[in-house]
């Protein structure tokens, strides 16, 4: 997928309620305002329909970085 | 996986450049793009409804961001896109919501609730409900029921929700006394409503149990009593039973089904985040919820419109004449026929019926009179409507001969043109997409959930008879002459009585969904009627009716309130197909006899203007009431009791029971003045 980026970004952008919202490969949950508990699993979840994969119980649980994520993601859409 | 989420190449390269217009400040620019990538569906797809709301929350429209995100709710059921068009609503004030109706709930659960709660006054929204939501800390629903002073209550609910899941209920995995556990059970249920009905006057909604789809017994499960299955299934069934009068009970088993339980339950949602309901189940449980309370407020459609060429029969009969109709035979044939199944299963439930059709008057009618086939017959509909005139023109005439506002109507038909032309011009009007496969025309129509009703009267399952019976008389009323001679030719009777324990429940509905002759519009609960009932100074009574037509059954309700010497009208309606029949003269009678014998010397009355009650706004003049006085259009009247004469002349005779039948009863016809 060429755009995996793009999409992530747009998917942030949906559960973020922010058009402007821009990803950057550093950026961890503290960088990115409302991010917490709930936003988290929404946004998880968002992740999982938009690119029809399913992540495991820990995957869900854990994120670091948004570059951790889209390589998570790139893996999962070989 | 739901297809829902799958978007078009084409909605998402718009999407992305509308983005590139928005983050150049250029809202109008994204705004036109999007909008013109919609033109191209008649239910634009969600995402593509979301961001225009966001276009036009950047201009600062807020009635068109309000129109669009609620329009994302008859796309599809995104769980992303609900949650992110819900949040834009968050900041609205009620009142800009230009919502039917507002109701108070309370959200009392067994899981997280957080995604549901927002998601459910987006869909009430939808349904013309704006929603205020207090939220208990989830797994505290019986402390909050049982502490009379909890937040619950101090809240003041109109409703409150119980939203629970299959975990909650306390059966054991295997047990040697099934009967017993299981009215335990039940027990507990129907004592946390008691507790809920004694500390408040809220209307309760049940989630049922929706039963895993996991079993170790596996089929066995199923026969043995003792299993947790069976006992789950039995107290679903028992709960149903004991759901009193106040109680909404929702099968959340039937909707997970319907869903799919793997993907209802996701226990890894459940194991990080006590999701009890897979968040992507989550907007068809709000959908429904929001269906069944809006439906206990009255909201629920009333009068299906129905087009007839390839919407009840294959073929066009002006073209392909009755012989070459679809209709019974083959599949599609067979589709038409389970579609008139299922239209005339809703009449049977108090749905009115209406034809809208662009045919000649005697063409249209031909294939009810001579197809074998054809199940839905000439009677089965109140009005029948076919000619060349543009269909919102013949909805307007249909609104006008049944009384009902369009808000009441849905609109039916297989052309989506006419769908569209009707949606643009009568946005009041629910008009649902058809799919053009026929095959698909129950489940569609079915989905809309707009005909959900919250009870089942008398009066609901002969309301298509009643209605059918109105624009009958509507006919005599041309012909008979005078006005007196109209009035006495229909042989009216009418019971007046104090509101009974039985009546409670059409009383509740009445109050709920009258508009048009209401002079106060309150929308009194089941729990606050049944305060009235037991409070000695209040005077209440209901009319029923009846004519040489039909028995319209309970159709007015009047509560007044004694204060010292005044008799106070708190409520006085009366149901829009008895309007112009002088029962209001004969209920003024009985108020004042009511008014008299508990030594009160005047009655007083008020009308609050509405949108809708501008019919009433001189009544109480036109019943020789005296103007008091006058506030923000409120009006307050007073009439002395001392004044034994009441002008008008009803022509309604007062009956303790309507067992002896008049003579021209049931025979349709009326009887000419001599």
């Amino acid at each position: 997928m060429a755009n995996l980026h793009d999409q992530l970004e747009g998917v942030f952008q949906t559960i973020f309620n922010n058009d402007q919202l821009q990803l950057r490969d550093d950026m961890s949950p503290p960088d990115i305002p409302g991010w917490d508990s709930v936003a988290h699993i929404n946004l998880m979840f968002g992740i999982e329909q938009a690119f029809g994969i399913r992540f495991t119980g820990d995957e869900l649980a854990r994120l670091e970085t948004i570059g951790e994520l889209k390589r998570l993601l790139a893996s999962r859409m070989r | 996986m739901n297809t829902d989420y799958i978007q078009s190449a084409s909605v998402q390269a718009a999407i992305h450049q509308a983005n590139q217009l928005l983050s150049a400040n250029d809202c109008r620019g994204a705004l036109e793009l999007c909008l013109s990538a919609a033109d191209a569906y008649e239910l634009p797809p969600g995402a593509l409804c979301l961001k225009i709301a966001r276009c036009y929350q950047r201009l600062g429209d807020t009635d068109a961001m309000v129109r669009w995100a609620l329009s994302a709710v008859d796309a599809g059921e995104e769980f992303t896109v609900w949650l992110a068009c819900a949040n834009l609503l968050k900041n609205v004030p009620a009142g800009s919501l230009k919502a039917r109706r507002t109701a108070r709930l309370a959200v009392l659960s067994s899981y997280t609730t957080v995604q549901f709660v927002p998601l459910l006054q987006l869909a009430a929204l939808r349904q013309g409900v704006a929603l205020e939501i207090h939220e208990s800390p989830f797994g505290q629903y019986q402390q909050e029921v049982l502490n009379p002073s909890s937040a619950t209550y101090a809240f003041k609910p109109d409703f409150l929700l119980f939203a629970v899941d299959e975990r909650e209920a306390n059966l054991p995995n295997h047990c040697a006394q099934p009967f017993e556990a299981v009215e335990k059970e039940t027990a507990r249920w129907k004592s946390l409503w008691q507790g809920a009905a004694s500390n408040s006057t809220a209307t309760i909604i049940q989630h049922n149990f929706a039963l895993s789809p996991e079993d170790a017994l596996g089929h066995l499960g199923s026969r043995l009593a003792g299993s947790r299955y069976r006992m789950l299934q039995e107290l679903n069934r028992r709960l149903a039973e004991e759901a009193g009068e106040n109680v909404l009970l929702l099968d959340c088993d039937r909707i997970a089904g319907t869903f799919g339980k793997e993907r209802w339950f996701d226990p890894r949602y459940w194991l990080l985040s006590r999701q009890a309901v897979a968040l992507d189940a989550l907007p068809l449980l709000a959908r429904h919820t929001a269906a069944l309370l809006a439906a206990r407020l009255g909201l629920s459609r009333k009068c299906l419109v129905l087009d007839l060429d390839n919407t009840l029969w294959g073929g066009t009969v002006g073209e392909d004449g009755v012989s070459g109709l679809q209709i019974g035979d083959g599949p599609k044939g067979e589709a038409y026929l389970a579609f008139q199944e299922y239209i005339r299963a809703l009449k049977s439930k108090g749905i009115i019926l209406a034809v809208c059709s662009k045919n000649d008057e005697a063409v249209a009618k031909e294939p009810f009179e001579k197809h074998p086939r054809m199940l839905l017959r000439l009677d089965d509909f109140a009005v029948f409507v076919a000619n060349w005139r543009p269909k919102l023109e013949n909805l307007i005439s249909i609104s006008r001969t049944l009384n009902l506002g369009l808000d009441s109507f849905v609109f039916l038909d297989d052309n989506p043109a006419e769908r569209r032309a009707m949606r643009q011009a009568l946005p009041a009007v629910e008009t649902p997409a058809l799919p053009d496969d026929p095959a698909l025309y129950v489940r569609a129509l079915d989905r809309t959930l707009l005909f959900e009703t919250a009870a089942f009267t008398e009066e609901d399952s002969r309301r298509a008879e009643q209605y059918a019976a109105r624009a009958k008389a509507d006919e005599a009323r041309a012909a008979a002459g005078s006005l007196a001679e109209f009035y006495s030719s229909l042989k009216m009777q009418a019971i007046i009585e104090p509101i009974s324990r039985e009546q409670l429940l059409r009383v509740v509905q009445l109050l709920g969904k009258t508009n048009q002759f209401n002079l106060t519009t309150r929308r009194h609960s089941f729990g606050t009627v049944n305060e009235f009932l037991k409070d000695p100074s209040c005077v209440h009574f209901t009319a029923r009716l009846r004519d040489c037509f039909t028995d319209h059954g309970l159709v007015a309700l009047l509560i007044a309130f004694v204060q010292g010497e005044t008799l106070s009208i708190d409520s006085w309606l009366m149901s829009c197909r008895v309007i112009g029949r002088t029962l209001e003269f004969e209920m003024l009678r009985y108020l004042c006899e009511q008014g008299r014998e508990r030594g009160c010397r005047s009655i007083r009355g008020l009308y609050i203007p509405t949108e809708k009650n501008g019919l009433v706004r001189d009544l109480f003049s036109d019943l020789g009431f005296r103007l008091i006085e006058e506030k923000n259009g409120t009006t307050t009247w007073e009439r002395s009791l001392d004044d034994e004469s009441l002008r008008q002349r009803s022509f309604i005779q007062r009956v303790a029971s309507f067992d002896s039948v008049p003579e021209e009863m049931n025979d349709g016809k009326l009887a000419r003045p001599a």
